[in-house]
């Protein structure tokens, strides 16, 4: 199978150089080789172990963190805002 | 004996009969980091200042004659993909190179009501992609066995920092083997929990539903300790569960009389090497004389478990991966003239290449036209390989295989080799797959003296089986707790 390494890269947010892109679709087509070995099986898939399902927390209002402490991570702030490039022309 | 080289059991004990306090076993722990660090490259961040001033608290606290919990006082390193909150945790990637958690991941307030002491984070392979942390981007630690060696990964700081006395005890977390198979290379106990054991909140995600936090340790005692000390229900983690009361506790000492062990015949194949094989083969004899029966199993997925294990984990790491943004919090790339650009470039400049991979791969597995061909299918491997474990534990209690296919191997060996690096999850994907608790033991040493790992697998919440039945063996064997010389 042909993978269009570019339109992967774009989907995912990533850049791939042109210089890297050989390297990396050869990686990529050995893990589909390998990966396409599965058989195919009938479809009997449960999403969630009925001996064991989730439980939810109640969706109480209840104190959280303080802004500051959050946004002591953000890269780059203003005004109590996180800033970034424009995105509206 | 210096204080590092023991057990946090010994250690326990000591502390309640005044033969050592919590700052001579501090020191005696950073003492040997500084010996030994430079060479091992266990630790991404030393906390020895804030460990010292707690193991004092603990002095004090005992000194009033306080009853303490177990792991009080005992240093613990912890991996950094799991949140600790004031002490940055970077998942040894470069986009979260300076991030300090607001909060702890609920593992580490429950250490935390134990007064346990923090010595510091340790290495992983980026986002806990690999199994040799040599993915890490920042240092390669070394395995304390062999110094040219891997420690094995994704937990190989875990593992190396508590094999070279450089921590008591270690928690790690476990996708598809992390856990077990450092443990296995580094010759030491490593528990991977039921799914839903321990909570994972605060856990950086890297396929949810296979992650799971757990102990790494010299002996099967201590092992247990700090699963008691992590394991129950959480609200804050919508799949934790609610312990069933036998889950969480277990008698050590229980011994190994008609218990039914079952060898799968599929994970004794070529693939895995000789002394390995033969290496478990002699365990399960000492146990079969200590009163268990044997018989043969066949887990016939096996050989496409590796398959479905990364088309599952890397199309949820490209969704848990695609909150890098460069926007909220984390690296994000200067200059960028657009929000695309800014997305691009920072995830570009701030992943390494194993996780771009996953990422991608898990991209093409979710995208348009081949969600049924791959995910799907690898979803019903799922359930099939589910139903194969049910059935097997109609016939026995345990099952015993090997935890990796081989012993350590040498730094830059495998590096390239991508689909060798994936083949050395055979043994343990699919206990992350099904959802079952393993342990992996020490079973004795190869050639070159490297330590060779046995898996115990049981049925959901039975830990304590495992615990009991890897302690009959360590007993038999005469023990496990022995650190490398330097």
């Amino acid at each position: 199978m042909k993978i269009d390494i570019m339109h992967l890269a774009k989907l995912a947010r990533l850049r791939i150089d042109e210089s890297e892109a050989a390297k990396f679709e050869q990686e990529m087509q050995d893990i589909i080789e390998m990966v396409e070995q599965i058989p195919e099986l009938a479809d009997d898939y449960q999403d969630v172990d009925p001996n064991h399902p989730m439980e939810l927390r109640a969706d109480d209002i209840r104190p959280s963190f303080r802004r500051e402490e959050l946004f002591a991570n953000a890269p780059q702030m203003q005004a109590g805002c996180v800033v970034v490039p424009k995105t509206v022309e | 004996m210096e204080l590092y080289s023991k057990t946090a059991t010994d250690l326990a004990g000591m502390l309640r009969q005044k033969q050592c306090s919590a700052v001579e076993i501090a020191n005696s722990v950073f003492d040997r980091m500084d010996a030994v660090e430079d060479r091992v490259k266990a630790y991404l961040t030393v906390e020895k200042e804030s460990a010292l001033a707690q193991a004092a608290r603990v002095d004090e606290k005992l000194a009033a004659g306080e009853e303490l919990p177990p792991l009080a006082g005992i240093p613990v390193a912890v991996k950094d993909n799991i949140c600790t909150k004031g002490v940055r945790t970077t998942c040894a990637s470069k986009i979260l190179e300076n991030f300090v958690p607001p909060y702890n991941a609920t593992v580490v307030e429950r250490l935390k009501e134990q007064d346990f002491v923090m010595t510091g984070k340790v290495n992983l392979d980026e986002f806990a992609m690999g199994g040799s942390c040599e993915n890490s981007a920042f240092q390669k630690t070394a395995n304390p066995h062999d110094l040219a060696r891997v420690p094995g990964g994704s937990s190989g700081g875990s593992a190396a920092a508590v094999a070279a006395g450089e921590a008591i005890l270690s928690l790690g977390s476990d996708t598809g083997g992390s856990i077990r198979q450092p443990s296995s290379f580094c010759g030491l106990v490593g528990l991977k929990p039921t799914y839903g054991a321990v909570s994972r909140y605060g856990l950086v995600a890297f396929a949810s539903s296979l992650d799971q936090i757990g102990p790494l340790g010299r002996s099967v005692e201590d092992v247990a300790m700090l699963y008691r000390a992590i394991c129950g229900r959480d609200p804050m983690d919508a799949t934790s569960a609610a312990l069933p009361q036998a889950a969480a506790s277990w008698d050590l000492e229980g011994g190994v009389r008609g218990l039914r062990i079952g060898l799968p015949w599929e994970y004794f194949g070529e693939g895995v090497e000789e002394p390995v094989k033969a290496a478990v083969y002699r365990a399960v004899e000492e146990l079969k004389k200590a009163g268990a029966e044997v018989k043969e199993i066949s887990l016939g997925s096996a050989d496409y478990a590796v398959s479905a294990y990364y088309i599952i984990s890397s199309a949820e790491a490209s969704s848990n991966l695609a909150r890098f943004d460069g926007v909220k919090y984390g690296y994000r790339a200067p200059n960028c003239e657009g929000l695309t650009e800014l997305y691009e470039r920072t995830r570009s400049e701030g992943f390494g290449a194993e996780v771009k991979r996953r990422i991608m791969l898990g991209t093409f597995v979710l995208s348009s036209g081949y969600y049924d061909a791959y995910y799907k299918r690898a979803k019903r491997l799922r359930q099939r390989i589910m139903g194969e474990y049910e059935d097997a534990f109609a016939d026995c209690d345990v099952v015993i295989t090997p935890t990796a296919p081989s012993t350590a191997y040498k730094l830059g060996e495998r590096v390239g080799d991508i689909l060798k690096m994936y083949a050395g999850d055979i043994c343990t994907v699919t206990v992350n797959i099904a959802g079952l608790p393993a342990l992996s033991v020490p079973c004795g040493k190869d050639e070159n003296n490297l330590p060779i790992g046995m898996q115990l697998i049981g049925p959901k919440f039975s830990e304590g089986r495992l615990f009991q039945t890897a302690h009959t063996w360590e007993k038999l064997c005469g023990g496990f707790n022995a650190i490398p010389t330097l």
